[in-house]
């Protein structure tokens, strides 16, 4: 006879399994099923810090708000050239001042309402006024004098002087009749993660802070509806991890991985890995002079470093193609100026007249500048002052410290001796606004217009002295010289760009020939996706360009599900759950009835 | 079950109720440590190097030196100390932890959304934990080495010095690649399983990974005080009744021999909150470790003070509730 203890443990049992039996069968289905959703999954390593687009600053939230928002003009998919977004077609005064942008007709927000001029008017107007909103994108309308709509679907915007920028105004459009309801003191916080209302080419259905975030395609999408009918953005912490979920299908995209795990999924069948053209270089900075807006030194940088002669002699002892085949493991190219090949039509490079990898000269150079060498082979110069530099490499970098320390041995050769210190980059920000460093390696990432870029060598970028305390502007450099400010501002107001290109080259000289910063390589960005499940992603630009996080959504509208895909089997994931499960069970089965008996026999026991 | 007189005694007396002296007294230490906590919280993160203004502006995209400078106004950077920390403390008393300056979100919301998953993940593997780890070394003490003691002690030894990441690492690349488990997150947004069940199957991994390294803590703690117990006299006399060994054990050795192990297990309960940043980090975990790894990119000076504090109040809190415990469960205690 069943005790009735086993007999609960039976029951038990069984619940349980009733519970959990249900989720089996559709484990047993084949993936996908005919009516089944195409979903995109994207792997990402930095989580969106915020789907507001006024506060978040991070790379992957500029990607959701692309998919989220239009702009008014965009960036073509083969060289970033100026391309209609919201703006079907625009003009300009004969004096360039005016702007006139003809807003697309028939475009709908996500909920229905027509999208009109009066919204971008809206969007402009909160971008000049807000606090906030300034603070995010007040670089793009500091020119702009007066925004205002003449119909539904014209703009006109008067700009105190002509601007360049006026085609790249990368300020999202947003729904006023929803966004007015968020105050200007509430949008410092506001999530925007509850179903917001949008005119993008994707539409946020669902955010998991840290985990995942849901986009479900706008089939109505004035530029095509995209091929695929949802995108998910899913966060990894880690590269490992995350090439581990491409490998198992769990995501079927990654990008920005490390140089090692991108190797590892090379030649991996089902996996097609594009080293993608990056808009990102590296270099050697040198601190050329720390000192305040006002001229105040600050800092106690080496005063060799102030004679471009110096600088120049180590720029000669640099042997750039070790670093590109050492440590970039030839995923890049090698660099001088400072706007990446990417964008053709700005990039400028000295061609022949390249400085050498020439340690002689580099020598030569040291030696008629007055630091001839002294005991033990360091250099020293007028004043007896040692060439002893510092040099800082960032922790969170495997080439960084490996560049610092190749610098380091070069630098010997010639007679500087270098002492490498490893730091955060926090760290480091904070050194370099003091101005207290001789050199570090850093890189930056270059943005279609180049204006941002020029802008980080000009006088007014310095740090600023207030009540004392110092504060950093965006200069690394310190660098101050006025006829190079003079060609930043020059090219500030030119339209046509043509002209603007010779005024920007001619400012990519300058810093070359004063050896400004010596720029390394440009690094190549790594990325992956399974070419067995999705087709027709979209290189910016066109030469191989990044496929994911452009200036734009191309990939993300143009994938479509790899056809004629034979019926996926079950995954062994899928089998391994269903083993998993079932083993659960008994394993509960057996402790419950092994519980459940040996209380009846400790009773037993007990009375006796 | 008929109640028995015989054995220990440890549960056959009802206890009394606490003296309201040491409840008072031990509260009352309790709050200081927090009060002392709240302060050192305070400097502790101002000197971490760092340029928050430029860490959570756009780089690039916000060309204006100016702008910088309005940031760090705005953060309140310019301040003198004092007047940040009276600001701290005013906002601290109405339970308001700041804002993030890296995630533009309420510090108390952050890590209420983290909260539970790293509750969920600690506290399950703790338990397990605990429940297994006490039972090894129950019986590996009270078998004093029979190969279950030899086993059982060398493995703990070895994985209690065992890096949790290094593990987790391992079985990670070694499971997942076998497609055993799935390769990282709490849950899969592709998943057609009820969420409750795509967590738990989430969860397998690297709740076995922390459970693995604190069973052998428990276990080892569980031993040695077995071992104490093993030869005390009123085991004999529990023997000399006629008892099976089984029941001696159970019913008489254990329960005095679990005290270290419960003091232990309050421990580590506080530690539940901070939970296990390798193996969050490891396994994808959208929990406070993970938050905690975020911060300090920057760094994030309010959610990191919020994090610190959460995680302090967390063990104050399970340390208080041990104390008030303790004299309920072991006379001993109570009488001193």
């Amino acid at each position: 006879m069943i005790s009735p203890a086993r007999r609960l443990a039976l029951a038990v049992t069984a619940a349980l399994a009733a519970l959990v039996l249900p989720a089996v069968p559709a484990l047993a289905e084949d993936t996908p099923s005919p009516s089944a959703k195409t979903t995109f999954v994207l792997g990402i390593k930095q989580d969106i810090d915020s789907l507001n687009p006024y506060v978040g600053v991070v790379a992957s939230a500029y990607e959701a708000y692309q998919l989220m928002y239009d702009y008014l003009t965009g960036s073509s998919e083969k060289d970033f050239s100026p391309v209609p977004g919201l703006a079907e077609s625009w003009e300009t005064s004969a004096d360039g001042k005016t702007w006139t942008y003809h807003i697309r007709k028939g475009v709908k927000w996500s909920d229905g309402q027509d999208l009109t001029a009066k919204d971008v008017v809206y969007s402009f107007q909160r971008a000049i006024d807000g606090d906030t909103e300034n603070g995010q994108y007040g670089n793009y309308v500091a020119n702009i004098t007066k925004v205002s709509a003449t119909n539904d679907y014209t703009v006109v915007m008067e700009t105190s002087e002509p601007s360049p920028s006026m085609l790249r105004l990368l300020v999202p459009i947003l729904p006023e009749h929803t966004w007015s309801k968020v105050s200007g003191e509430d949008v410092g916080t506001f999530a925007n993660d509850n179903a917001p209302v949008g005119s993008g080419p994707f539409k946020l259905v669902e955010a998991k802070k840290g985990q995942s975030y849901r986009f479900e395609a706008n089939k109505q999408y004035w530029a095509g509806a995209p091929k695929i009918d949802e995108l998910i953005i899913r966060v990894y912490a880690d590269d490992a991890p995350l090439a581990q979920a491409l490998r198992t299908g769990e995501v079927h995209m990654v990008n920005d991985i490390s140089a090692s795990v991108f190797e590892s999924l090379m030649n991996q069948p089902n996996i097609t890995t594009s080293d993608s053209k990056y808009s990102g270089f590296t270099e050697l900075a040198y601190n050329v002079g720390a000192a305040t807006v006002d001229g105040k030194a600050i800092g106690n940088g080496h005063p060799a470093l102030k004679d471009k002669r110096v600088r120049l002699a180590i720029d000669h002892a640099l042997d750039r193609n070790v670093l590109l085949d050492k440590v970039l493991r030839n995923h890049g190219t090698i660099a001088s100026g400072v706007i990446p090949p990417i964008y053709a039509d700005w990039h400028w490079n000295p061609g022949s007249a390249a400085r050498a990898f020439d340690v002689a000269k580099a020598n030569e150079l040291l030696d008629q500048a007055g630091y001839p060498k002294g005991a033990g082979g360091v250099r020293a110069g007028p004043d007896g002052k040692k060439l002893e530099f510092r040099l800082f490499g960032r922790e969170s970098s495997e080439t960084s410290k490996k560049n610092v320390e190749y610098i380091r041995d070069w630098l010997k050769e010639i007679g500087i001796t270098v002492t490498v210190s490893i730091m955060s980059e926090d760290q480091l920000t904070a050194v370099i606004g003091e101005g207290e460093y001789d050199m570090f390696e850093w890189g930056w990432v270059v943005e279609p217009d180049p204006d941002f870029q020029l802008s980080v060598f000009s006088c007014g970028q310095r740090s600023t002295e207030d009540g004392g305390e110092i504060s950093a502007g965006w200069s690394d450099s310190f660098y101050c010289d006025e006829s190079y400010d003079a060609l930043y501002e020059k090219q500030k107001t030119i339209l046509d760009p043509a002209a603007r290109t010779a005024v920007i080259k001619e400012a990519q000289q300058h810093l070359y020939d004063n050896a400004v910063y010596s720029v390394l390589y440009y690094y190549n960005n790594f990325e992956a996706y399974r070419s067995d499940k999705f087709t027709g992603f979209v290189h910016q630009p066109s030469n191989g360009g990044s496929l994911v996080f452009q200036y734009g959504t191309y990939t993300y509208r143009n994938i479509a599900p790899v056809t004629n895909q034979t019926a996926q089997k079950r995954s062994l994931g899928g089998i391994a759950l269903v083993i998993g499960v079932g083993a659960g069970l008994i394993a509960l089965a057996g402790v419950a009835v092994v519980l459940f008996s040996r209380r009846r026999r400790v009773t037993a026991d007990e009375r006796e | 079950m008929t109640t028995t007189t015989a054995g220990g005694g440890v549960r056959a007396r009802r206890p009394r109720a606490l003296p309201l002296r040491y409840v008072v007294r031990k509260t009352v230490t309790a709050f200081g440590t927090l009060v002392f906590v709240v302060i050192v919280n305070f400097f502790l993160f101002r000197v971490l190097p760092g340029d928050p203004a430029k860490a959570f502006s756009p780089r690039g995209r916000n060309a204006d030196p100016n702008r910088l400078a309005e940031i760090r106004r705005d953060l309140g950077l310019g301040l003198p100390w004092h007047e940040q920390f009276w600001a701290y403390v005013k906002n601290l008393a109405s339970f308001d932890l700041g804002v993030s300056w890296g995630q533009h979100a309420p510090v108390s919301r952050l890590i209420g959304e983290r909260l539970w998953p790293t509750v969920l993940l600690s506290g399950t593997a703790l338990l397990l934990a605990a429940g297994i780890g006490m039972w090894l070394g129950a019986r590996a003490g009270w078998r004093h080495g029979s190969r279950l003691d030899r086993v059982s002690s060398s493995g703990a030894v070895t994985l209690y010095s065992t890096p949790e990441w290094l593990l987790g690492l391992v079985l990670l690349i070694v499971l997942s690649d076998l497609g055993v488990i799935p390769a990282a997150g709490m849950q899969n947004p592709l998943s057609e399983l009820p969420p409750a069940l795509d967590i738990a199957w989430h969860m397998v991994a690297p709740v076995t990974v922390l459970a693995v390294v604190y069973i052998a803590e428990y276990s080892l703690i569980m031993r040695s005080s077995m071992l104490d117990e093993r030869y005390a006299d009123y085991l004999t006399t529990a023997r000399a009744k006629g008892l099976r060994d089984d029941l001696v054990m159970r019913r008489h050795a254990l329960p005095n021999a679990l005290l270290p192990s419960i003091t232990l297990f309050f421990l580590t309960l506080g530690f539940v909150v901070s939970g296990a940043i390798g193996v969050e980090t490891v396994f994808n975990w959208p929990g406070l470790g993970r938050l905690t790894y975020d911060a300090l990119r920057g760094p994030d000076v309010p959610l990191l003070q919020g994090l610190f504090l959460t995680f302090s109040a967390g063990v104050i809190l399970m340390n208080l509730v041990a104390d008030l415990l303790y004299p309920l469960l072991d006379p001993r205690v109570r009488a001193s």
